[in-house]
């Protein structure tokens, strides 16, 4: 079975620096597989590059099978991928529900005459946009739904903000979420509960689930795969304790010293 | 003021649970339970009376300004408002749509079409020019956007006033385009359904049933996707890009929207003044409708309403000395009761206004008599005057400048002060401003209208960018 | 050959002129990220003060003092005025918009430039005022070398231009505030964990810009010698063109910028067409900014996502 989302040798540089190169990824469809890697690292410009914010100097991003490089932003987010920010890039002044029904828009069809108008078709795309909206909510508890759906994004707290720029990436109605340290910031109680709702993603709303986290208790209780990355190329892939153990990644969080004495694997 | 982070739903919960009290209760609380339909179709039966109230066709005539105010703020609002983009180049589009209806009705070209299709291709017309002129916005953000925008203003003026002398290779004639400074005279009256549009008191409602199409729409396009696409790309373009929301196409339809509403505006416009000069499209008519849009509350279309009946209106009261006296004290009045409390500050404030000048008259009459010689414009209330304001009889014009020059010294130091201090050094100049008011500004109301809207939009900005009654915003921390 | 040369004069004596200006459009940019709409409005004012400096020493047709020093009195005076307005207002209608959406300060700008035009109107009235500077320094006066003729005013607007660009190069890259200002243009934050008074630079870069523009406008009143109290929107437009074709943000790219405008203004009004010269201009800016948005000189802004 071909993979859902496949970067074959993508390379990228800026300027004269290399921040990606010849990378080798898949993602079968309903894995979760956790990238990770010290700062510099390359994956933020790996999730750029799936999402179309880059554009790749060679190789190529398969998506289904068909190529996305090229493609509008926009575009990619309408065929099935979708992500969240390292840095929270919420519609802040928007209302909790408006930011899910906001990312709805590729999906909807509504023309602006129609919805001036207010034709049936319009009123009825808004109703499911609407419950749409709810549902995906409704995913995280009682914590983003009742009277919090009409208040301002902003009011929320940082936890809650979190979890809505989750929320609104599921409103595009995706195939693969790109979660970008979606456990930054957290305490160990709300760090649990993340690492719960991202398994609850995959098994009970079908996604597959690109993650990029630094805090490894989050990647060992939800990898079936690990990718390390170091200044833009794999250093190792595999199980969790496969991946924690490798010389080559030890040394890149640690340094070549660690190794010496004694922490990777034989 | 919102902050990230904090649940004010919750932290406002006693407040919520204070009831209004009062004679106005009543009142207040059906407001509150009102929806906004209602309350705007209450908005449209006091303005439908309007014109039933008064047999002068001026008033007439400045109703009307005030719905073509409306609409263009209301366009503007679009684009400044919902899709945030500043585009400084809009009065452009109104100025195209008068032109363009000028030019299929009227003898410019001897093309006299029907009123419906003349507004049809203007409105069309003026959509395509949006898109042209939003292209830009594509490549360019912000400060680079608005530079462009603005030269295609300034293109705009340049090409009406000067292509009446075109002299293309193939032709012995020059040709005739706009009509130059001296525009374009005769232009038909509109014919709606085939009912004959002759008089002020037609355009009005007229303009009134546009008005109203306008803002339902407008309403509904807000609440809709479309809407939620303009707003989520103001917030975060590469969010939103990222959300499947195609940015760039947004902001053309914004453009495009806000032409067509301008341009449609412009025809109207033409057909009222049954001509259509450069001088009526310059940038003291943009910087109006920001000021309305701004004051108003950009992003919210009642704040744009508001806004732009408060622009268009006064610089009507301000042509006559007696209204532009009465509004001068009526706004100050108004500006110091909303912002001072409690009402002990606010009348000793007042008290020391007035025996200030009073002291300040007599001192002045002893040692300068022909400083208290000097006649004010007439008009109510210029008898009242009498011993407090001082009216120099010689060099009223240098001296009424130099205290220009002072007040603007004071008001700016104001801002800089707190508590009693700012109490003590307010009350002078209250004084002065009325001293500049009857001594230099009473007397020249286009340009006491001009340094109104600039102070309107600096102050605006400084203090209260979301306007009167625009929602206060958060920002993205970048 | 005789017009052609005549011409070149004059797109040199205006670009001069336009380049100071584009250099405080782009200082203020450079370092604020802002477009300064007010900068024209200060330009303004500095040709009113030379105005009135002169006339106040007794007009051009009876100084009461010889030229060198009435002319320095006059720019001195200009150039300081013009530099406290410019302080002022970033003062009172920037700074409190320091971090605010970038829309703010612009609005802001917009209504201070409209607001100093009003009070120019108010306080001078629409009279053309005029320099006379025939009376002061005859035409006659200047150079003649083969078709070169330039007069003694426009030698002097072109070389006390180039005198103040200098002075501004070597201030930018020699001097400790130089360093100052280059460090809080790439990076506020950090400029300011770095000891930098940032306010100081920011004012000091403000006082700098309109005092090149108070310059320019005593410069104009000495050439043109027309003074009213529209002549900084266009100039300001025209001066603004020049910072952004250059590149905005960069001090050679404002120069260079103002030159090019200057040459392409006097070339298009005398060969083209006087009518559409303004357009002409326009259209070039918008050529550049669709081509070429960060300018002729400037550096792509990269942006971190």
């Amino acid at each position: 079975m071909a993979a859902l989302l496949e970067l074959r040798e993508v390379s990228k540089s800026f300027g004269g620096l290399a921040v990606m190169s010849r990378l080798d990824l898949h993602l079968d469809e309903g894995e979760i597989v956790s990238v990770i890697g010290p700062n510099g690292a390359g994956k933020t410009t790996l999730f750029n590059l799936v999402t179309g914010i880059y554009r790749p100097d060679g190789g190529d991003i398969l998506f289904d099978g068909k190529s996305i490089v090229g493609k509008e932003p926009h575009r990619i987010a309408q065929l099935g991928i979708a992500r969240t920010f390292q840095t929270l890039r919420l519609f802040l002044n928007m209302t909790v529900k408006e930011n899910v029904m906001a990312a709805t828009y590729g999906n909807t069809k509504a023309r602006v005459w129609q919805s001036a108008l207010r034709t049936p078709f319009a009123r009825r795309e808004e109703r499911e946009v609407d419950a749409l909206a709810e549902e995906k909510l409704s995913f995280f508890g009682k914590r983003l739904i009742g009277y919090r759906m009409e208040q301002p994004a902003y009011s929320l707290s940082y936890a809650n903000r979190r979890r809505l720029e989750i929320a609104r990436a599921t409103g595009t109605s995706p195939r693969v979420l790109l979660l970008d340290e979606p456990a930054a910031g957290m305490n160990p109680v709300e760090t649990h509960e993340i690492t719960e709702l991202i398994g609850q993603l995959r098994d009970q709303g079908g996604y597959t689930i690109l993650v990029i986290e630094h805090d490894m208790h989050v990647v060992e209780g939800i990898s079936d795969r690990v990718v390390a990355l170091d200044h833009g190329e794999k250093i190792a892939e595999g199980s969790f304790e496969q991946v924690a153990t490798d010389a080559r990644v030890v040394e890149a969080y640690l340094g070549a010293k660690a190794v010496r004495e004694g922490k990777a694997a034989e | 003021m919102p902050r990230i982070g904090t649940d004010e739903w919750v932290e406002q919960q006693e407040l919520r649970t204070e009831y209004y009290t009062g004679l106005t209760a009543p009142a207040r609380r059906a407001f509150d339970r009102v929806g906004p339909g209602p309350r705007f179709f209450a908005f449209l039966g006091i303005c439908a009376l309007f014109p039933f109230l008064t047999d002068s066709p001026f008033l007439i005539r400045v109703g009307v300004n005030v719905l073509l105010f409306a609409l263009l703020a209301l366009g503007l609002n679009i684009v400044v408002g919902w899709a945030g983009l500043l585009d400084l180049g809009y009065v452009a589009f109104y100025g195209f749509g008068a032109y363009t209806y000028a030019w299929v009705s009227s003898g410019q070209f001897d093309i006299h079409l029907p009123t419906e299709l003349a507004i049809l291709i203007v409105v069309t017309a003026s959509a395509l020019l949006g898109l042209l002129l939003g292209l830009p916005s594509w490549r360019l953000v912000g400060d680079y956007l608005a530079i462009t925008t603005l030269f295609f203003a300034q293109i705009f003026v340049e090409l009406t006033t000067n292509l009446d002398r075109l002299q293309l290779p193939w032709m012995d004639e020059p040709l005739d385009l706009t009509g130059g400074p001296n525009g374009i005279p005769g232009i038909d009256r509109m014919q709606i359904l085939g009912i004959e549009l002759p008089g002020v008191r037609d355009y009005f409602f007229l303009l009134l049933i546009v008005f109203a199409l306008v803002v339902i729409g407008l309403y509904y396009v807000n609440e809709s996707r479309t809407g939620r696409g303009w707003r989520a790309s103001r917030e975060d373009p590469l969010a939103a890009e990222l959300m499947t929301t195609p940015v760039n196409r947004l902001k053309l339809l914004a453009f495009a929207m806000g032409a067509a509403i301008a341009g449609l505006s412009g025809s109207i416009f033409a057909a009222v003044q049954t001509g259509v000069f450069p001088q009526n499209f310059e940038v003291v008519l943009l910087i109006m409708i920001y000021a309305a849009l701004i004051l108003g509350g950009a992003g919210s279309i009642s704040g744009a309403i508001l806004g732009a009946i408060i622009v268009a209106s006064v610089p009507e009261i301000l042509r006559t000395p007696e209204n532009a006296r009465f509004l001068f004290y009526a706004a100050a009045i108004a500006v110091l009761v909303a912002t001072m409390r409690p009402w002990q500050r606010l009348a000793v404030v007042v008290g020391a206004v007035v025996a200030f000048g009073v002291v300040v008259y007599q001192l002045v009459a002893l040692a300068w008599p022909e400083g208290v010689e000097g006649e004010t414009a007439g008009g109510r209330f210029s008898g009242l005057l009498g011993s407090w304001m001082v009216i120099p009889a010689e060099n009223q014009e240098l001296i009424g400048n130099i205290a220009f020059v002072l007040l603007v010294a004071g008001v700016l130091a104001l801002t800089q002060l707190r508590g009693d201090a700012r109490v003590m050094l307010l009350v002078p100049t209250l004084y002065l401003a009325s001293f500049v008011w009857e001594n230099r500004l009473i007397a020249q109301p286009s340009v006491t209208r001009q340094l109104l809207f600039g102070a309107i939009l600096v102050a605006m900005m400084t203090r209260r960018p979301h306007g009167l009654l625009g929602t206060p915003r958060v920002e993205n921390p970048v | 050959m005789d017009f052609f040369v005549q011409q070149i004069v004059n797109g040199v004596t205006l670009g001069s002129v336009y380049a100071l200006i584009a250099l405080g459009y782009s200082m203020v940019y450079g370092i604020l990220k802002l477009l300064n709409f007010a900068h024209g409005e200060v330009y303004m004012i500095g040709a009113f003060i030379g105005y009135f400096v002169l006339t106040s020493l007794g007009g051009a047709s009876s100084p009461m003092l010889p030229v060198a020093p009435l002319l320095i009195l006059m720019f001195l005076a200009a150039m300081l005025g013009a530099g406290l307005l410019g302080v002022v207002i970033e003062r009172f209608a920037y700074r409190p918009l320091r971090d605010a959406p970038r829309i703010a300060p612009l609005i802001s700008a917009i209504g201070v430039s409209f607001f100093l035009q009003a009070s120019a109107l108010l306080l001078f009235s629409a009279q053309f005022r005029t320099y006379n500077t025939p009376q002061l320094i005859p035409f006659s006066t200047g150079l003649e070398v083969g078709p070169l003729r330039i007069s003694l005013v426009r030698m002097l607007v072109i070389g006390s231009s180039i005198f103040l660009m200098l002075a501004l190069t070597l201030l930018v890259s020699r001097t400790r505030l130089g360093k100052a200002m280059r460090a809080v243009s790439y990076d506020r934050e950090a400029a300011a964990m770095m000891g930098i008074d940032v306010d100081r630079v920011i004012v000091a870069t403000f006082f700098i810009g309109s005092v090149l523009a108070g310059a320019a406008g005593v410069m104009v009143g000495l050439v043109f010698e027309r003074v009213f109290h529209f002549m900084g929107f266009i100039a300001g437009l025209k001066g603004f063109t020049a910072a952004v074709i250059g590149g905005i943000g960069n001090i050679p790219g404002a120069m260079l910028g103002g030159l090019l405008i200057g040459l392409a203004e006097a070339f298009s009004s005398s060969y083209i067409s006087s009518t559409f010269q303004n357009l002409i201009v326009f259209g070039i800016l918008i050529t550049v900014m669709l081509i070429r948005p960060t300018g002729l000189l400037g550096s792509p802004v990269l942006k971190k996502v």
